[in-house]
């Protein structure tokens, strides 16, 4: 069985079905509740039959996945990603429907002092960023550039990379070379830019939920760089059979995906360990500062519950609505230029595997 | 410091970062030398435009309160320690508070519960040792 093939399918449908859970309360399938309304009869309920319709979607092209690999190429078969992320996001959409009818309906913020809350020590006193952290994507990096000039001269004008094609070694060497500068650099420029971005701060606790956010921000960023340095890895595993280091053969030829692999699974326990926004962490500073009024209703400059687009808030990033992680806001050009950016490079690796034959 | 606003409601966002700013400063909590954010992350973090916390930093420095520099940003240039006000500034202010109190007049409110949320407003804010033991030896506010 073919477990690239197979296994996005499989972690798709396995994070898509955990993300209800991993949100904060107050925020339910894209709708802001106050924390009085988290618990309301709609709410659990539409959770419930979200996790049953996701778990069963995930199930359904899990199967289908394994029943066609083999007989479809591996590419085909990761398009069962389309329909799947298609159906969970249908699923999102109904459960967002149902609780924002119920919220409009019953008017739940009538008469509530929705507020905006800042810590101004957050930028006299910023949660530093990890540089320490960087250190194995860097090593990697160098142990790849170093393998990398020794074998390099030796190596024939083509060579057969894992995927069976004949290939020129450059196209091979320049292809892993920007992979790896783009996850480091990309996690690590991501990180930065959360890092100078605001804090998810909840009216109703602010100075619990600022120190909940700073240790979030801590764990998810070390996550991130760890994840860089392992995904540098897999493709140095990628690299070195093309390289003519070893040859892998059988089970072995997984190697490369082990680190991916474990990469995500530290994603995920990370994740699930603190939540959206540091909201399943400990920081219980009650008293230190009262209670500033209710989250403002903000489901207006959420299209589809998912895109942020404020056109007068000049944050670059922010917090994602649902699930852990952040999100670009669609009213600011910068936002529109970095994922611009982002696409031109992918175009630009495509353009040149494409023309390297790979 | 924690900055708290109602973006819908009726008073405008820069008066209410204003007001803020104002109330920790006076509670103690953003001292004379103490810096504030800047403009554009203040904006970031509060998620409006920065022509409105510009606003908001403006009255604040036409008020003396606080000093902006291109190097050392938005700093709090004066507190409760500070000494006495300007003059001019005192007439003005003695004008406001006629009115705030003749509105409280106005809708009805007692003499006493006047008195009684002056003094709750005024020992929720730092005054320095010497002017709150002339508070204390007087028995009543400075």
């Amino acid at each position: 069985m073919s477990l690239a093939a197979v296994s996005p399918v499989l972690v798709v449908g396995a994070l898509t079905c955990s993300l209800p859970a991993v949100t904060r309360p107050t925020l339910q399938f894209g709708v802001r509740v106050p924390r009085e309304r988290a618990g309301a009869p709609v709410i659990g309920r539409e959770r419930r039959a979200y996790y049953w319709r996701t778990a069963a979607i995930g199930v359904c092209c899990t199967l289908v996945a394994v029943t066609v690999q083999g007989h479809w190429p591996p590419w085909l078969t990761r398009i069962i990603l389309l329909p799947e992320l298609a159906a969970d996001f249908g699923c999102f959409w109904v459960a967002r429907r149902k609780i924002a009818a119920v919220k409009n309906a019953d008017n739940w913020f009538a008469g509530l002092r929705q507020t905006v809350v800042a810590d101004t020590s957050w930028r006299t006193d910023p949660p530093r960023f990890p540089v320490r952290w960087l250190v194995p994507a860097l090593a990697v990096m160098a142990a790849t550039a170093a393998v990398g000039a020794l074998r390099y001269p030796g190596l024939p004008a083509h060579i057969v990379n894992g995927s069976g094609h004949r290939v020129p070694k450059s196209a091979v060497t320049v292809l892993i070379v920007a992979g790896q500068l783009y996850f480091t650099a990309v996690y690590s420029g991501l990180m930065l830019i959360v890092h100078r971005s605001r804090p998810d701060i909840e009216a109703a606790d602010p100075a619990a939920s600022t120190l909940r956010y700073r240790r979030f921000l801590t764990a998810v960023t070390r996550a991130l760089l760890t994840m860089a340095a392992l995904a540098d890895l897999g493709l140095l595993l990628i690299a070195l059979p093309d390289w003519q280091v070893y040859r892998l053969s059988g089970i072995g030829r997984a190697l490369p995906v082990l680190p991916f692999a474990a990469g995500v699974l530290l994603l995920g326990a990370v994740a699930a360990r603190t939540g959206q926004g540091g909201s399943r962490l400990n920081g219980n500073v009650r008293g230190l500062a009262p209670a500033a009024g209710t989250d403002r209703d903000d489901d207006r400059f959420w299209k589809a519950g998912l895109l942020y687009v404020n056109r007068d808030d000049p944050a670059i990033v922010v917090g994602a609505r649902f699930g852990v992680g952040w999100t670009l806001n669609f009213g600011n050009r910068t936002a529109w230029l970095i994922l611009a950016g982002t696409v031109a490079w992918w175009a630009g690796l495509a353009v040149i595997g494409a023309a390297a034959g790979m | 410091m924690l900055l708290s606003i109602e973006p819908d409601g009726p008073v405008p966002i820069y008066q209410q970062i204003r007001d803020r700013i104002v109330e920790a400063i006076a509670r103690g909590r953003q001292p004379a030398g103490s810096s504030l954010p800047s403009i554009r992350q203040l904006a970031v973090d509060l998620g409006v435009n920065f022509h409105t916390v510009n606003k908001g930093y403006d009255l604040l420095r036409q008020e003396g309160l606080l000093r902006l520099g291109r190097k050392s940003g938005a700093v709090v240039r004066r507190d409760a320690g500070s000494g006495p006000p300007d003059p001019g500034w005192a007439t003005d202010w003695t004008g406001r508070l006629r009115t705030l109190l003749a509105e409280a007049a106005a809708q009805g409110m007692p003499a006493t519960g006047i008195v009684g949320e002056c003094e709750a407003a005024l020992a929720d804010f730092a005054f320095p040792a010497a002017v709150a033991e002339a508070w204390n030896g007087s028995g009543s506010p400075p």
